[in-house]
């Protein structure tokens, strides 16, 4: 109690300069970094920014790291899965029983050298009877064809002798020379795949890009505009919406033909539709406030408050929807070259390669199933990314 | 006040017989067109150096009458005369040279400045559109202006989000001078601002108005601001304009029962005074400008509403030198309305 005596001086003016409370003392930051702030603590969104950067990088430079050209064939060594058994004739000596049986020569470390010449070929007996330094090898396929015998029900379907004893499988090995195995036509899947990222990528970028500049132009134009003019353009985009895409793409591939580009175009003249109805709704919200009043009342002409106003406040939902574009239009890409209006051969897409996978889905499932990852992992990434933009980007988070 | 009547007035603004209506359409097929009279009929003359405050309660068309003048809204009927010419028919091109000397403060220090902006670009930007300073010299003047502002020029290169209100209402003050304007019309530049803050907004525009010969129309919803501020008044009600007179004048002699409704709502600092006085309550709200009232608009709400008040529109009259009001218990020495003078000629 003693101590609680109030001084006078407490009760001095405290000098203007020593009030602080108008100083501004968080760094400056524009909108971006820190969006980009918060972006960076969303790991998810993170992780998906990483897996697009990798399939980017994937799709541009993997090509050449491969070691193989996307549409060079080679039908001696077709339809190769990444991962094999082989057995061993002598010390060195290592074969694989191709699934046509044939035997191929490979490496222990799982690298293909090369279809084996066969001395014998009993297409009756269904054998066939090889000569390898020197050993006798004997391949019997026939229980492949028999149905009710008890190496049918194991599964067996061929055995292969040496000098007449029967060898067992020696190790299963990684396919070295072609990591994802090879294609019907002996083309290396895992180039195959590279070049399509290119390919898909490249569309979905295209298009996405078409997109923006005439979804932002025609949305903003319409909500700046507004009233008659710019209610019927956006019935001009009620009725696009309301025709299916498919429609399009079929009529565009009777006037120009199957390919890279219709389905550019194709892509292109649809999709901005949802961009145009974005933009506008913000325009038309935005056209109002008091900064666009503000830089009518400076005399800024209708493109400058286009370009330098409303266009950088609506470029946060822009920047979402056309994330949200890209995985769709990867899709869409997919399927319309899966049921065959896509890029024609030897160009590859995910969808094509899909396609093209389909007919020996039983015997080689790989062929499908990498083209088919890599289309659902990149759409998985691009939607975590821009599901963490879009919180990145919200102005209603900020804090 | 006394000085300035004695010297001739000049006169920089006039506003005759302004309206903006809004059209409302409903309906998509059969389109159902709709009126609301923001303004309808607003005529007032501002004169060089002074200050004209105009008051309402908010929905009034205080805005619409501000933005109309500035022609950010096309005129639906009337003159707007500004320094001899006619805006009100000038298109935008026309224009553009007035929007050197007219300019504007906005209410909401949120919403007027783009985000995405640096504050130098903000207040630089009516440099770049008409093309009067580049490199070195647009950023001594954009600093110059922070300065005069009581910002200072390290803020040039921040964000407007970085800033508190007062701060931004700032921002907004100095890009409007930075034209070097002769009229500026502040729309409620401080009814989004901390009490303690308004008073140093008020005090710095009443600083400029000074330095650079200003003229401002000054907008605000309720009167005890404007009082001090202003020169001259004028009270709106649903897009009319019911009392104009100098400020004293207003605020010791109100005509208009909307004025004294108002005045009445003015907290009073010292308790004698507020004991004696009593409050006039305003109830309700004001009614839709779609569909006013028929007759005197206020007579919804007027503690003295006659008959005559729903059948004939009081008109705006000189009742003394300098003092207007358009309200029919307005009567002259010999105790006739001052209404029936007028609307029997
Ligand atoms: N752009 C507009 N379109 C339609 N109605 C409007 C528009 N701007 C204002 N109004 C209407 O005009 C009336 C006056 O508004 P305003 O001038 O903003 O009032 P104040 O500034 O006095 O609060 C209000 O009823 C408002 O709803
Ligand atoms: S005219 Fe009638 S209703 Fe209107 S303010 Fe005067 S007394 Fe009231
Ligand atoms: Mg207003």
């Amino acid at each position: 109690m003693a101590d609680t005596t109030i001084k006078k001086e407490l009760w001095e003016r405290i000098p203007q300069d020593n009030k602080d409370a108008e100083v501004i003392s968080r760094p400056s930051m524009t909108y971006w970094q820190d969006a980009w702030r918060r972006l960076k603590r969303n790991k998810i969104s993170m992780l998906g920014l990483a897996f697009i950067v990798f399939m980017v990088l994937f799709a541009l430079v993997g090509p050449t790291l491969a070691g193989h050209d996307y549409s060079t064939q080679d039908l001696t060594l077709s339809n190769i899965p990444p991962r094999f058994e082989i057995y061993q004739i002598d010390a060195d000596t290592f074969v694989y029983v191709h699934s046509e049986y044939k035997l191929i020569d490979v490496l222990e470390d799982g690298t293909l050298i090369g279809r084996i010449k066969e001395v014998q070929n009993n297409l009756n007996d269904k054998n066939r009877v090889y000569d390898i330094d020197g050993n006798e090898v004997f391949l019997d396929y026939k229980y492949a064809a028999i149905k009710d015998s008890s190496e049918a029900d194991a599964g067996i379907k061929f055995k292969l002798f040496v000098n007449g004893t029967e060898v067992q499988p020696y190790k299963t090995v990684w396919n070295k020379g072609h990591l994802f195995g090879t294609d019907n036509m002996g083309r290396d899947v895992l180039a195959r795949v590279m070049y399509g990222a290119r390919i898909s990528l490249s569309i979905a970028l295209i298009a996405t890009l078409v997109n923006f500049f005439i979804g932002v132009l025609y949305g903003g134009i319409s909500g700046y505009i507004g009233g008659r003019i710019g209610n019927t353009m956006m019935r001009i985009v009620d009725i696009i919406t309301a025709i299916p895409l498919m429609l399009y793409v079929i009529l565009l591939t009777v006037i120009i033909g199957t390919g890279f580009k219709s389905i550019v175009i194709a892509l292109g003249s649809v999709y901005w539709v949802n961009m145009a109805r974005i933009v506008r709704g913000q325009v038309l919200s935005l056209k109002e406030q008091e900064f666009v009043l503000a830089a009518k009342t400076l005399g800024a002409k209708t493109s400058r408050i286009m370009l330098r106003h409303l266009i950088p406040n609506v470029m946060g939902p822009i920047i979402v929807s056309m994330t949200m574009m890209i995985p769709s239009a990867i899709f869409t890409e997919a399927f319309l070259s899966f049921i065959g209006l896509g890029v024609n051969p030897p160009m590859a897409s995910w969808g094509t390669l899909a396609n093209d996978a389909l007919s020996g889905i039983r015997t080689y499932p790989y062929q499908l199933f990498f083209p088919s990852l890599a289309i659902s992992l990149t759409m998985l990434a691009f939607n975590f990314f821009s599901d963490g933009l879009q919180n990145a980007l919200d102005p209603k988070m900020r804090k | 006040m006394e000085q300035r009547t004695e010297s001739p007035k000049e006169v920089l603004l006039e506003v005759k017989n302004l309206k903006k209506y809004f059209y409302s359409k409903s309906g998509f097929i059969k389109s159902n067109v709709q009126a609301i009279k923001a303004v309808d009929d607003v005529s007032f003359t501002i004169y060089k150096g002074e200050t004209f405050g105009l008051v309402g309660e908010s929905g009034c068309g205080k805005s619409t009458t501000g933005r109309t003048i500035i022609r950010l809204y096309d005129v639906t009927d009337g003159d707007v005369i500004f320094d001899g010419a006619n805006l009100s028919q000038m298109t935008q091109s026309q224009i553009r040279p007035y929007r050197k000397r007219i300019q504007m403060i906005f209410q909401d220090p949120y919403a007027s400045l783009n985000a995405r902006m640096t504050v130098g670009d903000i207040i630089g930007e009516s440099l770049d559109i008409h093309h009067l300073a580049k490199g070195k010299e647009r950023q001594e003047i954009i600093w110059n202006l922070l300065e005069r502002v009581g910002l200072s020029k390290e803020h040039a290169n921040r964000y407007p989000h970085e800033f508190s209100g007062g701060q931004r209402q700032r921002i907004g003050i100095a890009r409007s001078l930075a034209v070097n304007p002769d009229f500026i019309i502040c729309d409620e530049p401080i009814s989004a601002l901390d009490v303690s803050i308004q008073a140093q907004v008020v005090n710095m525009l009443q600083d400029l108005q000074k330095e650079m010969g200003l003229t401002y129309l000054f907008i605000a919803h309720d009167l005890s601001m404007v009082k001090h501020i202003s020169d001259r008044i004028g009270v709106m009600y649903l897009g009319k304009l019911v009392e104009v007179a100098s400020s004293d004048e207003l605020y010791d002699n109100p005509k208009h029962p909307y004025t004294q409704a108002l005045l009445s709502a003015i907290p009073i600092p010292d308790p004698d005074v507020a004991k004696n006085s009593h409050r006039i309550v305003l109830e309700g709200d004001v009614p839709s400008p779609m569909n006013p009232p028929s007759g005197c608009r206020f007579r919804t709400r007027c503690r003295y509403a006659m008959d005559i008040c729903s059948k004939v529109e009081p008109v705006l009259v000189e009742i003394e030198p300098g003092h207007f009001s358009a309200c029919h218990l307005n009567k002259n020495s010999e105790g006739v309305s001052f209404q029936e003078t007028v609307q029997n000629d």
